[in-house]
């Protein structure tokens, strides 16, 4: 425990130290205010704390009009932006010189020649990055869940499943991070190549997806119907589009659980059909579609187990190569 | 607990192709303080290393502090100042303490007291708070040293203790090392400055491209190392310079020396020196220091 508090109270040090800490902590608090300070009052809704206000009578306080906004701001930027990409890039980012500067020689062989072995070692340096996004998680969705119930009068408690989801996919490409962090020893090619994977895996899942529309629905690329030869050949083609897509973590579909789990006041949850008719006017195009169709097929147990396993692999490969090395 | 603090039977270490050490055995007994000497790239620091888990040796048997080499639980009662001690410059000189303290398991009361107690040992009290970024190489040196020392191990590994520091911290650090062992404890050090480590070392072994050429306490190294030197007025005649040549004395110009323990082996040589009509300058009993031996070791194992 003690060499376990020891090694966090190091990893926060160092995260202190570095300018790039602050300055996402600054967005991360930035985004949330933001999104706070959006208010409704008699007239139409007001922005930054009432510093703008816009006159629209049917978004005044208490409207029908005003929850959707609220909560279409919520599910069409904050979850679809915030949490899915931004978010994740700068955690990613604002860890990743963890294990690099850990492993600079002279820094290391104080730790190495400690009676704590280096799995352990390696172990709290992992849990660690995860306690600091996963604080850093809380306290985003502490701020939207008041945010919610200041602006539109409801409690909802569910926005919290955006900590685990966030964590989750945070862990599958920081696996990734950490062991090419190990590898390099260069914090910045770490970080290129992860997000070079980040990249692959949405490619993987696109890939899968177009190729089984294509084989069982007789739907091609760009939306016309295929004929029986071109369908038999997606077919043949198709355990290899799923191959990449099984392998590689899905960021992409665990996020997306989001629009399952987040309920609204109504009981309705976020990819629910009031959102739909929000949507249809084009907003959303058939990316969007695919992947819903995709969580239609792949159930959450699913999505985040696989991906999970791929994460352990990652994780035994990086223990492997920290436990070996020589410093 | 007795018997020797260190014991390698047989260490070997292979960087890929390149034999950094090549099959090493030694002893360090306990209370003692031990110098690792040898040339850059020798593999001094590879050797501690070795110890302390910090590479992973190709072969390795032996034991430390009576346990097999590479047991985890026993790293508690080492310590270790690196080579180029480089800690994250982010930290206070007390951080980098406490975090040396913390992974060796000392309670954190414990630390808090023998901290403060370090600190005034190596004399950094008055910067204990601030940046490591903020300080020389000397007062990061301390600071490595304080950092060895807060579990109180009964073995210290030190790999050039002195490097970068001033010659009054150097007298301080040799001040140290003895008091710890007069504490006690078992201090290992890795140098290339001779001079310092006969100062201070009982025992020494040489290290020199991966093998141990030379071993032994500093005293009989030293001792071993006597000899006799005969000056004459001019060189030595050819027709007497091989005579004593090959009774086995060295002889350049006009100096003939030779080893012995005692006077006795000399007087012949006079003698013959004398009835050859050479005139003798200067007689005079010389002791090699630990740089002679060295260099000789080296060099001869280099020639070889
Ligand atoms: N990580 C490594 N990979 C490959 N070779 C290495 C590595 N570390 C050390 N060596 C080689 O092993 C040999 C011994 O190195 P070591 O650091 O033990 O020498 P040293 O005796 O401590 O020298 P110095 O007095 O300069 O500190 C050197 O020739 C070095 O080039
Ligand atoms: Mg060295």
């Amino acid at each position: 425990m003690r060499a376990f508090v020891t090694v966090i109270v190091d990893s926060i040090r160092l995260l202190r130290a570095r300018a790039l800490f602050w300055v996402s902590l600054f967005i991360s608090a930035f985004v949330a205010l933001i999104y706070l300070s959006i208010g409704f009052d008699d007239r139409g809704m007001s922005l930054l704390f009432g510093a703008f206000h816009f006159d629209m009578p049917f978004m005044t306080k208490g409207s029908e009009g005003a929850e959707l906004l609220y909560l279409g701001i919520f599910r069409n930027f904050i979850v679809a932006w915030w949490l899915t990409w931004i978010a994740v890039v700068i955690a990613l980012v604002s860890c990743a010189p963890i294990l690099p500067e850990f492993m600079t020689e002279g820094a290391a062989g104080v730790a190495l020649s400690k009676p704590v072995s280096r799995p352990l070692l390696f172990a709290y340096k992992y849990i660690g990055a995860l306690l600091f996004i996963g604080l850093q998680a809380i306290l985003f969705a502490v701020i939207v869940f008041i945010a919610i119930r200041w602006r539109v009068g409801t409690w909802n408690p569910t926005v919290f499943w955006s900590v685990p989801v966030v964590l989750l996919v945070f862990s599958y490409l920081f696996s990734v991070l950490v062991l090419l962090g190990i590898r390099t020893r260069s914090v910045m090619a770490s970080v290129m190549l992860t997000l070079i994977l980040w990249l692959m895996c949405f490619i993987a899942q696109v890939g899968e997806s177009v190729c089984h529309s294509a084989a069982n629905h007789g739907i091609g690329i760009t939306g016309g119907e295929l004929s029986e030869e071109e369908r038999a050949s997606w077919k043949a083609a198709y355990p290899w589009a799923r191959l990449p897509y099984v392998v590689l973590p899905k960021p992409g579909e665990t996020t997306s659980l989001l629009d399952r789990w987040i309920v609204l006041g109504d009981g309705d949850n976020l990819g629910n059909s009031t959102f739909e008719a929000m949507n249809r006017n084009g907003r959303f195009d058939n990316l969007d579609e695919g992947v819903k169709d995709d969580l239609a097929r792949h159930s959450p147990a699913w999505v985040i187990g696989s991906s999970l396993a791929f994460e352990a692999v990652i994780l035994g490969l990086a223990c492997l190569a920290f436990s070996r090395r020589d410093f | 607990m007795d018997g020797p603090a260190v014991e390698i039977e047989y260490l070997r270490k292979r960087y890929g192709g390149f034999e950094a050490l090549a099959g090493v055995s030694l002893t360090v007994p306990r209370g003692t303080v031990f110098g690792l000497l040898g040339p850059n790239g020798a593999g001094k620091s590879t050797m501690v290393k070795s110890l302390l888990t910090i590479i992973r040796p190709t072969e390795c048997r032996g034991r430390m502090l009576g346990k097999p080499i590479g047991d985890r639980a026993t790293l508690g009662k080492v310590g270790y100042l690196p080579e180029h001690a480089r800690f994250p410059e982010h930290l206070t000189g007390r951080q980098v303490i406490g975090f040396s303290a913390g992974l060796a398991g000392v309670g954190v009361e414990e630390t808090r007291r023998r901290t403060q107690a370090l600190l005034a040992r190596v004399g950094m009290k008055e910067w204990a708070d601030r940046k490591l970024s903020t300080y020389s190489k000397g007062m990061r040196q301390r600071i490595g040293i304080a950092q060895a020392l807060v579990n109180e191990p009964e073995i210290v590994f030190l790999d050039e203790p002195t490097d970068g520091v001033d010659p009054e911290g150097r007298i301080e650090i040799r001040k140290m090392i003895e008091s710890l062992r007069e504490e006690g404890r078992t201090v290992f050090v890795n140098s290339h400055l001779l001079g310092e480590v006969e100062q201070v070392a009982d025992e020494v072994a040489i290290l020199s491209k991966g093998r141990v050429i030379e071993s032994g306490k500093v005293a009989m190294l030293t001792r071993l190392a006597k000899r006799f030197e005969i000056r004459t007025v001019g060189p030595v005649p050819p027709a007497l310079r091989q005579v004593l040549e090959r009774g086995g004395m060295r002889v350049a110009g006009d100096c003939i020396s030779l080893d012995a323990e005692d006077a006795a082996p000399v007087q012949p040589v006079i003698d013959q020196l004398r009835s050859s009509g050479v005139a003798i300058r200067e007689l005079r009993e010389a002791k090699d220091s630990l740089e002679d031996i060295f260099l000789r070791a080296v060099q001869g194992k280099e020639a070889a």
